[in-house]
């Protein structure tokens, strides 16, 4: 009788701890998760974007959160803690484009809109929409900017990143499309792929620049570890004739630009991605929907891609770009109001 | 049969060492739950318990290994490649879910026996054995994947990591548990248990008392294999796709959980005691502190900081509780 009075106590006091930890939660304003797969300079912008719009949309809440290790489990994780913690809006890079679907799909179900941001999960996917950079664009519209610099001919090399990602062949063909429009006035002499490790980068390119560099006039780079290595092997050996257009915003490889060993870099717009991406989240989870008639582009293994763009760097203004890319970002949030938006 | 100078106070021992994991069970729930907002929240226990079904497996599949005085190191490229083999029957060959799935296990199981026949045969600790397999099976599987994903998979099996019952808990618990009591029973009640705990305890005595002490580390590795295999099962539809890195880099992941479960269970690492549901309790009250841990914000390495301690300090305290008892025999 005494032990079952007891058990029934811890009982009773159990219950009562999950009660008022379940009280606690119940906040109806929005509180957005950004979340990244993992530690990556590409999403230093997201914090302070994240911070920005929540000051400038008055969001209750928006949180910038990575795991400390680039890993799929490390990501669901820190995706279903959050969910617990009652954030009920998120943008979420993808670990996996397929892997991260079912967590997505526990996210929703519960009431939280996603979007996959700078990502996209391959369709079908319960998120409501991508809004990322368009591959085949940025990486056509790179090789376009590198033919010009090189007068119209010459060879190229490109160094891409894993061949496993489904990214780096979009990538390659758009740049083969780009090479095209110039009836063999321009060769692309070799698509150099699985470059986003930093050792297999050192290696393949300093042994690639080291026997053929003579034979090539461009370079370009559709990643980010090929771009600061081959910017880094290009200063170490004192080439300003190869040509080269980078990708996204090293600090070596701005350095580069500075210097003169590297043309310009096609950065992505992550701050638009987040400042954009919170307004829409919180739109969506306030109770507007999107338009049935939103030009969404097709790419990216999604048919609902929304183009963050990309802004082309050069040392002319390597230090205002920050600012082009808040100007492009208030573009894209006016296009998204009446584009994409449906609000009651 | 006798199987080591403890086994007559081992039912008192196994259940106080259940009692104290219950009570740092519930202790820790509490204690959660006050300081880390959402613990209790349905949706965290469901993850909770899905968690807690992968550790108890990986728990369970380093027991029955550690119980003849062995280790394994390949279990996370065993169950990664025993996963991806089932990815790759159900999207290229289109096979049946369930034949995928025995197909899995029993590749698991056979890889499993490579290491103990290899341990066996060569005679060499199985530590050496299986450190080498991890990198051979893993390493091998990256080449003929391409280290591609498996995600072109039936809508049955994707439906798997969909069930949730009662709000709050993951179905794949019931199953770790299940496949817990079919082992506990199997180790307490048949001969083939009392011969792989003998094995463990001292294989020369088992040897003259007539076990065939080499078919039993065969056995147990297998058997780990098997648990493995089912471990990268339930892995992947909780994911909804093979992952060739979802136990990270050659399957090192799950080595932590998989040795904390049993050496806080009570697992001697010598050989000759398993206690099965001190084992799946200990791989729950891990599961219960990882996740604790991250929702209070903890940094992911202080987890893994914290989760070395508790090894650690778990085999110092046993080491010295068995030096402690001997003392006292001898007296």
């Amino acid at each position: 009788m005494k032990g079952s009075k007891a058990f029934s106590t811890i009982i009773g006091a159990l219950f009562a701890v999950v009660g008022m930890s379940t009280a606690a939660l119940a906040d109806p304003s929005t509180r957005i998760g950004i979340v990244a797969p993992g530690p990556h300079p590409y999403f230093t912008q997201w914090e302070s974007a994240g911070q920005q719009a929540a000051k400038d949309f008055n969001i209750g809440v928006v949180d910038y959160r990575v795991p400390n290790k680039w890993e799929l489990a490390a990501h669901n994780a820190l995706l279903e803690s959050m969910a617990s913690q009652n954030y009920n809006a998120f943008l979420i890079f993808p670990g996996d484009p397929v892997a991260t679907r079912p967590t997505v799909a526990d996210l929703v179900g519960m009431g939280a809109p996603v979007i996959s941001l700078a990502g996209c999960l391959q369709d079908p996917s319960d998120a409501s929409f991508c809004f990322a950079t368009d591959n085949t664009v940025a990486a056509y519209e790179a090789a376009k900017l590198l033919i010009k610099e090189m007068g119209g001919k010459g060879k190229i090399v490109h160094f891409a990143g894993f061949l496993t990602d489904p990214n780096t062949k979009v990538r390659i063909d758009a740049i083969a499309r780009a090479v095209a429009e110039t009836n063999g006035a321009v060769t692309v002499v070799d698509n150099i792929t699985d470059l986003d490790v930093p050792e297999a980068a050192q290696d393949k390119i300093n042994a690639f620049l080291a026997t053929q560099g003579s034979n090539i006039d461009g370079i370009i780079t559709t990643a980010w570890i090929p771009s600061v290595v081959a910017a880094t092997a290009l200063r170490k050996i004192g080439d300003k004739r190869i040509k080269m257009i980078g990708l996204d915003n090293d600090d070596l490889l701005m350095a580069a630009i500075t210097d003169g060993y590297v043309s310009g870099t096609v950065v992505e717009n992550a701050f638009a991605q987040a400042y954009v991406g919170s307004f829409a989240v919180d739109k969506l989870h306030t109770g507007c929907t999107l338009r049935s008639d939103a030009p969404w582009k097709n790419a990216n293994r999604s048919a609902k891609l929304m183009d963050s763009g990309t802004v082309y760097v050069t040392a002319a203004n390597l230090d205002t770009y920050h600012d082009i890319q808040k100007e492009k970002a208030k573009e894209l949030l006016t296009s998204f109001k009446s584009n994409y938006l449906k609000c009651p | 049969m006798a199987v080591g100078p403890s086994s007559r106070r081992q039912p008192n021992e196994e259940a106080s060492t259940a009692l104290g994991l219950t009570l740092l069970i519930a202790l820790a729930f509490v204690v959660f739950s006050w300081a880390a907002a959402g613990f209790s929240s349905p949706y965290n226990l469901y993850a909770l318990t899905r968690t807690a079904a992968l550790n108890v497996l990986l728990g369970l599949a380093m027991m029955v290994v550690i119980a003849t005085g062995g280790l394994d190191l390949s279990i996370g490229a065993i169950g990664i490649a025993s996963a991806m083999f089932a990815g790759y029957l159900m999207q290229d060959f289109r096979l049946h879910m369930m034949i995928a799935i025995v197909a899995a296990l029993c590749f698991g199981g056979a890889l499993g026996f490579c290491n103990g026949f290899v341990v066996v045969f060569a005679r060499v600790h199985s530590f050496i054995v299986t450190l080498a397999s991890m990198s051979i099976i893993f390493g091998a599987m990256i080449v003929l994947t391409k280290a591609e994903s498996v995600r072109d998979l039936p809508p049955a099996f994707l439906a798997l990591g969909k069930i949730r019952w009662f709000g709050y808990l993951s179905p794949m618990l019931m199953v770790s548990v299940a496949i817990g009591a079919l082992i506990a029973i199997m180790l307490r009640w048949t001969d083939l248990g009392r011969e792989i705990l003998a094995s463990g305890a001292n294989s020369r005595a088992a040897t003259l008392s007539g076990v065939r002490v080499g078919n039993r580390i065969i056995t147990v590795h297998a058997l780990s294999g098997i648990l493995a295999a089912i471990a990268g099962i339930m892995l992947s539809i909780r994911n909804g796709a093979m992952v060739p890195s979802m136990a990270g880099n050659l399957g090192q992941e799950w080595l932590l959980p998989a040795f904390l479960a049993p050496v806080l269970g009570g697992t001697l690492l010598s050989g000759g005691r398993a206690w099965v549901v001190t084992t799946v309790l200990a791989a729950f009250l891990v599961t219960e502190l990882t996740n604790g841990m991250l929702l209070m914000s903890i940094g992911e390495f202080w987890v893994q900081f914290a989760l070395g301690s508790v090894l650690l300090l778990a085999v110092l305290l046993e080491k010295g509780r068995s030096t402690l008892m001997g003392t006292v025999e001898g007296v």
